[in-house]
């Protein structure tokens, strides 16, 4: 299927703009978590003090992650688990690969990650014709409907029911019902089928402890649970950012991310995973594998500003508090990662060019700051790659030259600069604009000369599009300040 | 006290009335206000669109400008605007000097409400006018300087004014400064639920303390025919009905 | 896939070990040469944030703490947990007994825990399969288990898999019957994670009411793929 980019973003998302379903269902996705996530909040008794702790906490892991990763490995292999390290998305989905093969294994059952959507894991695994299962409900239904997730913590929110019930009948060959409970037992039913004889399960990882080597992982279906359980190979693919130091670390972690995730006090089912069992008789896995992924992760500790984006537990929160993923949903972004947390990681991650329309939409609200549990200022972040994409002023993060400046943008903010520089020039540079208004603008309405004005000059045409303008005043504040204000 | 206005380039050009206004409420409640007519912009477009090299330029011009001044307080009828002079910092990384500099002239730089109910401890400035008002939170006013008891408490302290508090009025507008004209569409979705918002809270005006909102709220109330009025904080204040 | 290197074939597993090393070496080298570029820009950053007052003001309201037991209860009925609370074992085998009787259920699992042991050898005219297979579980109504641990503040069982083989028993089955020990009850996680040895018990599985999922219109539907159906039998010895 052909997968929107991020270098469409505008076109992505003025289709998605038009789609009146999605449109609805953001709608519902606004309004239902906002109101959870509150009274879930309202439980703890000191919100602000979590957020303090649980950034202070990533902050101290992030300034010495090899340590942090050399110690987690460590354990993890004393446990008996393997840890391998994977630079980037290829080298992951060879290793997978190669753990695939070398057990012999076809039976391949995933839970939900979306690491291993950012390395396109699936797409590698069905090109040596292997059929990976997608369990988590959400993440199925994308899956069978060939597309990707829309959004970090429920990846079909984009889909209807209707839409759903639909794919179910051409793909499972159920019949058509609108019954939630039906479909879902439709999808109990034909995954219960591949965990039973399942031999491999991939999954993420939430957490990992670098004090005990183990692995936390937060779900509320059961489906990683299986995925971790039944099959003898258990393969987890993790980012390398996602280290905390102690087993206690994990107390703020797990009361901050599912209130923030799903408005939850915790999810159904939590596993804290060490290693491989002791015996042979005991239940799980007989091998684990965990691979570090960097992928990109590293280049991002090269400035405190881009260093926060590594803190990301990967709540969703942004996405939900955000006014313009409201509007326009996860699709739009072209990226797996999407809203205020994609806008600023994507580009860090494909590369500044391939995405650099992202950083921009974004009216800097900060509703994003406001929700996230560690605290990260996205607002500050996207000023920071918007310095790094116009003129690489943000000192730091190397600015990718290939993201030509746009002329007429900028030679309209060095006259700017050059114009606003000084009092005289200043004035004049007004009195000029306030004559073009009376041109645009006539009593707070566009005339004729506005609507040519306006098809000639984009942003001009942008804002008149569906807005009026104000007509420029008489007299400027400062020529009544003259005129006789000053001495009243 | 001694005020020094930051009148701001976009209430200068085209809303001066609010900059009128807020001398009048300043010197009702017993501010000796001065102007200094060399200032421009604050550099909040540039700063924003990521030309930090312009923006740097204002910074310093701003910085330069004001150090003159022997007044108390900077005073602006924008949130948007003190929060950039917040964030002049940012723009000398490497110079620590300058960063000081900055950091002084921050921390005596106030938005109209805050300065009003923090620094002279005054809800009530004395205003009257009657109506159904609502306050629409702008961004930058709210999250970046934590203003959201203050325009409410000198709003409520109006006399004869109904104060509404409408659903969502946390919400962003949508202008968002460049994001308006660069992402249209989007701003003009995000928009129509502030419409939706207003609308329904029934109202005779929407109050917001940065011109920029007024702009696109007033923009779009315009275009729609809508009879709801737009007024900034300043000019609430000023009125004594 | 052998890769060529210097010349030689080299075994698979060879190379890929190789390759994990080197990989290692040079992501560890990245951190390293990014943590110190990032320097010279810490301390100007660290002063911004810490000038910048703290804003937001969060409304909270304060966390009631009843007694452990009765926060327990609270909380395992918030998430829909059903709660027996029993004084002694044979009541806990009555209380199975009636809910196994409600739910009509024939097939059912038991774990190897020694209380749940001698509670299926009390209702010795109801069969139970312990450490069943695969296809016993998959096809079974109900499993039984205990718990080591719980939180009150949560309404969470805590099974730790050096004390009983939990994982499939408590999962596979639609319904879940979990005794617990009300003397094995904590009020917060925090207490729990001091409590854990991860390196004893390689698996530590938290629930909290049934499973789960609001990934369709985020409308909630129960019982996806974990049990539909949670029930909690409390042993309170001291009543």
């Amino acid at each position: 299927m052909e997968r929107m980019t991020s270098e469409t973003f505008d076109q992505n998302a003025r289709a998605a703009l038009n789609d009146a379903m999605l449109h609805q269902a953001l709608r519902r996705l606004a309004d239902t978590f906002g109101d959870k996530r509150k009274k879930a909040i309202a439980t703890v008794a000191d919100w602000e003090g979590l957020r303090t702790g649980a950034r202070a906490i990533k902050d101290d892991v992030l300034l010495h992650l090899d340590t942090y990763l050399e110690q987690f490995a460590t354990n993890a292999e004393r446990a008996g688990a393997k840890v391998h390290w994977a630079r980037d998305g290829a080298e992951a989905c060879d290793l997978v690969l190669n753990i695939v093969k070398t057990r012999g294994a076809t039976n391949i059952v995933k839970s939900k990650s979306m690491v291993t959507e950012e390395i396109h894991l699936n797409r590698a695994l069905e090109d040596e014709g292997l059929d990976p299962v997608e369990t988590d409900l959400g993440e199925w239904i994308i899956q069978l409907a060939d597309e990707t997730p829309s959004h970090i913590v429920v990846p079909a929110i984009h889909k209807t029911k209707g839409q759903i019930a639909d794919l179910f009948v051409e793909k499972v060959g159920i019949e058509k019902t609108d019954d939630v409970d039906e479909l879902t037992y439709t999808a109990r039913r034909f995954l219960r089928e591949r965990f039973a004889k399942t031999e491999i399960g991939i999954s993420g990882a939430n957490f990992c402890v670098a004090e005990t080597g183990s692995l936390l992982i937060l779900e509320n279906e059961g489906n990683i649970r299986l995925t971790t359980s039944l099959p003898k190979t258990h393969i987890a693919v993790v980012g390398i950012e996602k280290i905390v130091p102690r087993l206690t670390d994990l107390d703020v972690f797990l009361k901050l991310l599912p209130r923030s995730g799903t408005g939850q006090n915790l999810t159904a089912y939590q596993s804290i995973i060490t290693g491989v069992k002791q015996n042979a008789d005991d239940e799980g896995p007989e091998e684990v594998h965990i691979i570090l992924l960097d992928n990109g992760r590293s280049r991002m500790l090269a400035h405190p500003v881009t260093r926060q984006s590594l803190a990301c537990i990967r709540c969703g929160a942004c996405l939900n508090a955000c006014p313009v993923y409201q509007q326009i949903g996860g699709h739009a972004y072209g990226s797996v990662y999407p809203g205020p947390i994609g806008a600023v990681i994507t580009p860090q991650l494909i590369g500044l060019s391939k995405a650099k329309q992202l950083p921009y939409a974004s009216s800097l609200c900060g509703a994003c700051r406001e929700v996230c549990p560690v605290k990260i200022d996205i607002p500050e972040l996207l000023l920071h790659l918007r310095a790094e994409i116009t003129d690489g002023s943000a000192n730091g993060i190397s600015a990718d030259t290939s993201t030509r400046k746009k002329f007429g943008e900028s030679l309209a903010f060095r006259l700017y600069g050059y114009l606003w520089a000084g009092e005289a020039r200043y004035r004049f540079g007004m009195k000029a604009a306030r004559l073009f208004q009376t041109l645009v603008a006539r009593r707070g309405k566009i005339g004729k000369a506005g609507k040519l004005l306006s098809a000639l000059v984009p942003p001009l045409g942008a804002w008149t599009a569906r807005r009026d303008a104000p007509t420029a005043a008489g007299k400027s504040f400062r020529e009544q300040w003259r005129d006789g204000l000053e001495d009243k | 006290m001694k005020v020094s206005l930051f009148v701001t380039c976009l209430v200068d050009q085209l809303f001066p009335t609010v900059g009128v206004s807020m001398v009048e409420v300043l010197r009702r409640v017993g501010c000796e206000v001065v102007f200094d007519e060399r200032q421009t912009c604050c550099g909040q477009p540039a700063f924003n669109t990521g030309y930090r090299h312009e923006a740097q330029k204002f910074a310093k011009r701003f910085i330069e400008i004001f150090e003159d001044s022997d007044a108390e307080a900077i005073v602006a009828p924008s949130g948007s605007c003190t929060a950039m002079v917040k964030h002049f910092h940012e723009l000398f990384p490497d110079d620590k000097t300058w960063r000081e500099r900055a950091d002084k002239i921050a921390a005596k730089t106030y938005e109209l409400a805050g300065f009003l109910v923090n620094v002279l401890n005054k809800v009530d400035v004395g205003a009257s006018a009657s109506g159904r008002f609502t306050w629409h939170d702008a961004c930058h006013g709210l999250r970046e300087l934590g203003l959201r008891n203050e325009p409410r408490l000198l709003l409520k302290n109006v006399k004869e004014l109904e104060f509404i508090e409408m659903s969502n009025a946390d919400v962003c507008c949508g202008f968002g400064g460049t994001f308006s004209v660069k992402y249209p569409e989007i701003s003009a979705g995000i928009l129509d639920n502030k419409i939706e918002a207003i609308e329904k809270a029934n109202i005779d005006a929407v109050v917001s303390g940065d011109a920029s909102c007024l702009m696109q709220i007033g923009g779009r109330l315009s275009r729609l025919g809508l009879k709801t009025k737009t007024m900034h904080l300043a000019e609430v204040l000023a009125l004594q009905q | 896939m052998a890769r060529r290197a210097g010349g030689q074939m080299m075994a698979a597993g060879a190379i890929h070990r190789m390759n994990s090393a080197t990989a290692r070496e040079s992501i560890l080298a990245s951190i390293r040469e990014n943590l110190a570029a990032s320097a010279a820009f810490n301390d100007a950053h660290a002063m911004l944030h810490l000038d910048r007052a703290e804003i937001a003001a969060s409304e909270h309201s304060p966390i009631i703490r009843d007694s452990i037991l009765g926060n327990f209860q609270k909380n395992l009925e918030l998430v829909g947990g059903h709660l027996h609370i029993v004084r002694n074992e044979r009541e806990a085998a009555d209380a199975v007994r009636s809910t196994i009787e409600a739910l009509g259920g024939s097939k059912i699992a038991i774990s190897d825990s020694p209380l749940v042991t001698s509670i299926a050898n009390e209702l010795s005219a109801i069969e139970f399969v312990q450490n069943a297979d695969r296809e016993f579980l998959f096809d079974s109504d109900l499993g039984i288990t205990v718990a080591q641990w719980a939180i009150a503040e949560t309404g969470t069982l805590v099974l730790t898999s050096d004390s009983e083989r939990h994982r499939l028993t408590s999962l596979v089955p639609p319904v879940h019957i979990c005794v617990l020990e009300a003397g094995n009850i904590r009020q917060t996680l925090g207490e729990i994670l001091e409590r854990i040895e991860p390196d004893r018990s390689r698996t530590v599985t938290f629930i909290t009411g049934a499973s789960r999922t609001s990934d369709i219109e985020l409308t909630l539907a129960i019982g996806v793929h974990g049990p539909r159906e949670l029930h909690v039998v409390i042993i309170d010895r001291r009543s």
